[in-house]
């Protein structure tokens, strides 16, 4: 049962004389969705990069399934089950959707290159089998109609839509969603909260979440964790409703009590 | 009617290795400058095995081109490890051939120095590299449309993210090259069996500038682009031999007529890019899903 699918223990960097993240440590069990917040400037994404390993740690030790992923490249990571989103999108822009979904499914082209230049028979089959699920996935966010529109000419919130897919098209066991929400409105968060939930449950991923919209998280994290940065180290851990009312983080987010509370009387 | 051959053939040549230039610069968006070098270095080698070990021309060809594509390693593999990218891989390129061309102007055991590589045959014909420029256009298009050519793709497009999916960067790029390099070293063995020698001055930084500048006008992530501007680029100079001497200051204004106004290219991204092939086969598609859509509504 204790088999952790990602254990993070005393993670640190430094960027010169920056701490930026110091002594992070947590854990999940296969399964879960936790969500990880706190004020700008926490060090929330940098937590994400160092997993990916596009930041390097300075100190401290990620493990996955058991086994340390410190020093893998990023695309190894990738292909080991731990896919993620961006907070600055980064599609592939001038590919359609269906295209950069598919990517995810070929990162490692599944023939050869031979087969590639006369197109085998199988490689065909490989072909149609990758359109298929690529398709599928689309659906899965509600972006079939879409599927050969380019991504750059996709508003806002379906781009987000996009990278989720393209992110699950890896196949990963752990997915990292930063800010799905970001720039949404009511509506468009309670349908995200709906998708990550539909595919939390339906494709067994274990996710973490990093989200500045407190409805999502809250709403979404119900029943598990969520952990609080602030500058760079870890203030608090809890369920959604220990985390609202823990002083510690009211205070890291709005400052003092006092002044909060004269803020919302003026 | 031999001078309307011979400019079918160099322009025919200059397409074949237009299209190696257009798999490395126009879909992996890796710039080089260094395309004559990989061109000498399969020119040479289809001398070598036609002359010395008598293999027969199309074999020789092969092999020239394998050759090329092996070499292409020795400068892609320190570059693409330390992420070279832009103009560092291009000047990494450029250096990579000056060398080589240099070597051969220097080396007069078995590829004759400065004087050329002579006593080659001349049976470059229209047909062969008609035949060639087919099947070149054949297996790039292959290549460009496979789960290869979309992670190049990819590569060119955010690197980063590419990475991120798990697209091993360094593999994809050395596959790009080797066969970019690939084409140029076959289109060197062609030009060699036209020419009936090979001198180290065919192959200057001049050429490389002239293959890069097709795929510029051409387009990036477009095949068809390149190949027209890599007939025009031989033919018109050809047919306008009067103004010779302007021909690299017109080049340089269109360079940046071009790059004002058309970035991408004159035939840029897919669109143009086999588009009616395209547009049957996404007939083809869309005409499943809304059957299915239909049939879901009754």
């Amino acid at each position: 049962m204790n088999a952790e699918i990602l254990e993070v223990k005393d993670l640190s960097v430094s960027f010169g004389g920056v701490r930026a993240v110091d002594q992070v440590s947590f854990s999940l069990q296969p399964g879960e969705l936790i969500g990880l917040i706190g004020p700008n400037g926490a060090g929330k994404t940098t937590v994400f990069n160092m997993i990916t390993n596009s930041i390097k740690p300075t100190s401290g030790e990620i493990r996955f399934n058991g086994k340390s992923i410190l020093g893998k490249t990023p695309d190894k990571i990738c292909r080991l089950g731990i896919s993620r989103t961006f907070q600055n999108i980064r599609l592939f822009p001038q590919m359609t959707a269906y295209e950069n979904v598919e990517l995810g499914l070929h990162n490692t082209p599944r023939y050869s290159i031979l087969e590639a230049f006369v197109r085998t028979p199988r490689a065909s089959r490989i072909e149609k089998e990758t359109r298929k699920r690529a398709l599928e996935l689309l659906e899965m966010v509600n972006l079939k109609e879409y599927a050969r529109e380019r991504a750059s000419n996709l508003p806002y919130g379906l781009q987000r839509r996009l990278e989720m897919a393209r992110a699950m098209a890896t196949s990963p066991q752990l997915l990292l969603l930063d800010e799905p929400a970001a720039g949404m409105n009511e509506d468009e968060c309670r349908d995200l909260v709906k998708l990550i939930r539909q595919i939390h449950t339906s494709m067994h991923y274990t996710i973490i979440m990093i989200e500045h919209h407190m409805n999502v998280v809250m709403d979404l994290c119900r029943g598990s964790r969520i952990y609080v940065l602030n500058l760079g180290s870890l203030l608090a851990v809890g369920s959604p409703s220990e985390i609202q009312n823990n002083q510690q983080v009211i205070k890291a987010y709005l400052g003092e009590r006092k002044n909060a509370r004269a803020d919302t009387r003026s | 009617m031999g001078y309307i051959n011979a400019i079918i053939i160099l322009a025919g040549i200059n397409i074949v290795a237009g299209l190696g230039v257009s798999i490395l610069t126009g879909y992996t968006g890796l710039f080089s400058i260094g395309h004559a070098g990989f061109m000498a270095l399969g020119a040479y080698m289809w001398a070598i095995m036609l002359t010395n070990f008598h293999l027969p021309f199309g074999l020789a060809l092969l092999v020239g081109g394998l050759f090329a594509g092996l070499c292409s390693f020795i400068v892609g593999y320190p570059a693409f490890r330390s992420r070279l990218r832009g103009d560092y891989f291009a000047i990494a390129t450029l250096g990579f051939s000056e060398a080589i061309r240099l070597v051969l102007n220097n080396t007069y055991e078995v590829v004759g120095g400065a004087f050329g590589f002579m006593g080659l045959p001349s049976i470059t014909s229209v047909p062969v590299v008609v035949l060639s420029v087919v099947l070149a256009l054949f297996f790039a298009h292959m290549f460009v449309t496979s789960q290869f050519g979309k992670n190049c793709i990819a590569i060119s497009q955010d690197e980063v993210a590419a990475e991120m999916m798990g697209v091993n960067l360094l593999r994809t790029k050395l596959t790009a090259l080797f066969i970019s390099a690939f084409y140029a070293g076959v289109a060197g063995g062609l030009l060699g069996g036209y020419m009936a020698y090979l001198s180290p001055s065919f192959f200057t930084y001049t050429r490389s500038s002239d293959l890069l500048a097709a795929v510029v006008f051409g387009g990036i992530q477009s095949l068809i682009g390149p190949v027209i501007t890599a007939f025009v680029l031989v033919a018109v100079p050809e047919l306008l031999r009067v103004f010779s001497e302007w021909r690299l200051i017109i080049y340089g204004l269109l360079f940046v007529i071009v790059m004002v106004f058309r970035p991408q290219g004159l035939l840029g991204y897919v669109e143009m890019n086999f588009h009616f092939l395209r547009g049957w086969w996404n007939k083809l598609r869309r005409r499943k899903p809304a059957a299915a859509v239909d049939g879901g509504g009754i």
